[in-house]
């Protein structure tokens, strides 16, 4: 798929533009942040008390809080790009295994930066954040690297990362971000360019899913790329999926407020995806390297881009607003 | 030296003078745009051509001073070059050819020797050390592959994008630089690639190995360089496939000049090449990180941009070409946008000149990504932070101008959208 729709009607849509903004502000992004902050605050907390990368309690939070993460990394603006901070929490894809090279270096070395929270954030992001930590507590070679003191020093330092970027995105958001998106000002300077923010989150959101998510494992016919999904080591490719469109789903029928027809295709359209998503039973989408498996997965993909092109067809026009730019530009 | 301009030919279409008493017709903006594509290429064809003199030069007589010229005509040729880039994401024929002339960033062991410390294979790159110079044959996916002749067609046939991974830059112009440059080993300190002359020399002399094939392989990028340019060139002369799709709808036209503009200075040199290399503090994320050009490289990148919203570019010869612009079209409707729209670029070229400026003066671009260099981070964030900036505004330009329903070619992101964040 090759277009990138800058489509603009000439419709307005029937509900206000600064009622609609501060109803999804309030009711979604506000709400995933703050969850974000919790989760994190009690994966560092389990990272102080048993910082075993086997430890149950130590991986059920980091779980809790990662998906708390993807339910919220749609919402790329703003706070999340203040300070670089989504980066900070979430660098993927790493084509080229900067991750994995810059955790085994701190190990290695046993660099002592690491154990003060201010010099920690301002090391490489292929060091931090959530992808990171899944190395140290899953990757056979990383969890066992070097002695236990320093890897546990580690684990319990990027949680604690984790968590302060957390809350600074949260906070952000409460003291100054909301009151930026439910109102035109400086940042927004009309209703439409908050709209158009809104959903540009939502398409790039499904954008990532589709490109990312699913496109990078799936690879080529002739070179399927398993290695690529997303969060592999700790199982949790398909979840993410999962996670992602169940966030995406508010949304989007949000935006379509008072547009029956669209939200019921909206609704409907998700709710294939999903099932084809719970279906799979193939949680690190191992499948694409199998022709059966394969195409459950492009079938899956499929219905992500039939999404993607309802957003942007219908959905779009009846906002009257834009595609615009996203990171995703580029190649 | 020859004449840069034997090999340019007369710009096709019309030149427009600069005449602002006249409302702006969109054909005439467009066929302005085209004309600076199409000069822009046939400038980067000439000094491209001045490349391939000195690589001769450096290959049948190697010596410091003829490797310290041919670095020189591969800085000057990025000048005209970088300022095309603008014309990638819009113009579908561009995009799809670019990979060949500037894909980035490589896993250079595939061309040539690499230090220890580069590693070898990787989870995502299984050629990622291939190290074809020292190799006239091996195996790709499964078959052997004769590498005795190393030749145009073999870098652009068998290597290149091999075992269909991106980093598998076999041609272009960052697999020219790193075989006159070599690695840069100096981490974020002060330094590029330091390749001896030596490793073109001719008998003992030669220094880690295989000079002839290595002058080979330099000789084979550099031609290949050409022919790619040569026709990316044409695409943009009169009859040319880009200009006539350009042209063929109005609306369309300027929406891909949009599209350029905002996706290079947002998704891919603020996010991709800019921020993702601060933030990792690593020197192999930047752009021209063999020959610390990267500098130059933003600078220019950003010039492109704002060349395109200014409707004018000043050509390797000092000739100005110009003429009806989008920013025109924009007054037109909206001359406080306008004036935004100034605004911001010339901001983002301040803050980039910054960058270039410090670069110049001894502080190279690798050095500002350094974890813990406050002031280099503060040079990067400000382009960055422009780049952003006028991509707002490109917004707003495009719900000004009414583009009605259009949708766009050319994001490669769009269908490939795997190389992102990368």
């Amino acid at each position: 798929m090759r277009a990138l729709a800058l489509t603009l009607a000439l419709t307005a849509a029937p509900v206000a533009a600064s009622e609609l903004s501060s109803s999804i502000t309030d009711k979604l992004i506000l709400p995933a942040f703050e969850e974000l902050a919790a989760d994190s605050r009690t994966l560092a907390r389990a990272a102080q008390a048993d910082c075993d990368p086997q430890s149950g309690a130590l991986r059920a939070a980091y779980g809790e809080a990662f998906d708390a993460w993807i339910a919220a990394s749609h919402y790329r603006f703003g706070p999340t790009e203040t300070d670089s901070r989504a980066f900070a929490l979430a660098f993927w894809p790493d084509s080229r295994s900067k991750t994995p090279k810059a955790l085994a270096g701190l190990i290695r070395s046993e660099d002592a930066g690491i154990k003060d929270p201010a010099k920690f954030a301002s090391y490489s992001i292929a060091s931090r954040g959530f992808y990171a930590l899944e190395f140290l507590l899953y990757d056979p070679q990383l969890s066992t690297a070097g002695t236990p003191e320093y890897r546990c020093a580690l684990t319990r330092a990027v949680s604690t990362d984790i968590a302060a970027t957390s809350k600074a995105i949260s906070a952000d958001w409460q003291q100054s971000y909301a009151a930026e998106l439910r109102a035109p000002g400086s940042r927004y300077q009309t209703e439409d360019e908050i709209t158009q923010e809104l959903f540009k989150t939502l398409t790039t959101g499904l954008q990532v899913l589709d490109g990312m998510r699913l496109g990078r494992p799936l690879g080529t016919y002739q070179k399927p790329r398993p290695n690529r999904a997303e969060a592999r080591r700790s199982g949790r490719s398909l979840r993410h999926v999962l996670v992602s469109l169940n966030a995406l789903e508010p949304l989007a029928v949000a935006l379509a407020e008072g547009h029956a027809d669209l939200q019921e295709k909206i609704t409907a359209g998700f709710a294939k995806a999903r099932t084809k998503a719970e279906a799979l039973d193939d949680p690190v989408f191992a499948g694409v390297s199998d022709p059966a498996g394969r195409f459950r997965i492009e079938s899956l993909q499929q219905e992500i881009k039939d999404l993607h092109t309802l957003m942007r067809e219908d959905l779009g026009p009846a906002l009257g607003v834009a595609a615009g730019f996203n990171a995703l530009d580029g190649d | 030296m020859k004449s840069l301009f034997l090999a340019g030919t007369a710009l096709a279409g019309l030149t427009f003078g600069a005449s602002a008493a006249l409302a702006a017709e969109k054909s005439a903006v467009l066929a302005n745009y085209a004309n600076i594509a199409e000069a822009k290429y046939q400038d980067s064809l000439a000094t491209a051509q001045l490349l391939k003199t000195a690589v001769d030069a450096l290959v049948a007589h190697p010596s410091a001073e003829n490797l310290h010229a041919a670095r020189a005509a591969w800085i000057a040729a990025r000048v005209p070059y970088q300022q095309s880039e603008v014309f990638r994401f819009g113009n579908a024929i561009v995009d799809d050819w670019e990979g060949k002339v500037n894909a980035w960033p490589l896993d250079e062991g595939l061309i040539d020797y690499v230090d220890a410390s580069y590693g070898g294979p990787s989870e995502e790159n299984t050629l990622a050390a291939l190290n074809v110079i020292a190799n006239p044959s091996f195996e790709l996916s499964g078959k052997a592959v004769d590498a005795a002749k190393i030749t145009p067609e073999l870098l652009e046939s068998a290597l290149h994008e091999a075992d269909g991974v991106e980093a598998n830059v076999a041609t272009g112009y960052h697999a020219i630089e790193f075989l006159l440059w070599g690695q840069d080993l100096n981490g974020t300190g002060h330094g590029a690639g330091g390749r001896p002359w030596t490793d073109y020399a001719e008998g003992d002399a030669c220094t880690n190995g295989n000079c002839g094939r290595r002058g080979d392989y330099l000789q084979a990028a550099t031609d290949l360089l050409i022919s790619d340019l040569e026709w990316m060139a044409a695409q943009w002369g009169a009859e040319g496939d880009a200009r006539t799709a350009l042209l063929a709808d109005e609306d369309a036209g300027i929406t891909a000049m949009l599209t350029g503009m905002g996706s290079l200075s947002y998704g891919e040199q603020a996010g991709e090449r800019m921020r993702l290399g601060l933030m990792l503090n690593d020197p192999e994320e930047e752009h021209d990180c063999f020959s610390d050009n990267t500098h130059n490289s933003h600078y220019y990148d950003g010039l492109g941009v704002q060349n395109v919203y200014l409707g004018e570019y000043v050509r390797v010869n000092g000739e100005l070409v110009s003429g009806p612009s989008l920013s025109d079209l924009v007054a037109e409707k909206d001359a406080e946008l306008d004036a935004e729209m100034r605004g911001k670029l010339a901001d983002t070229m301040l803050a980039l000149g910054r960058i270039k400026t410090a670069a110049e003066a001894g502080l190279s671009y690798d050095q500002m990504l350094a974890q813990g260099n406050a002031a280099g981070e503060a040079l990067v964030m400000g382009g960055i932070n422009g780049l952003i900036g006028q991509t707002r505004s490109i917004e707003r330009v495009v719900t000004t101008l009414d583009l009605d329903g259009v949708a766009i070619e050319g994001s490669d992101s769009l269908d490939n959208p795997s190389a992102v964040f990368q």
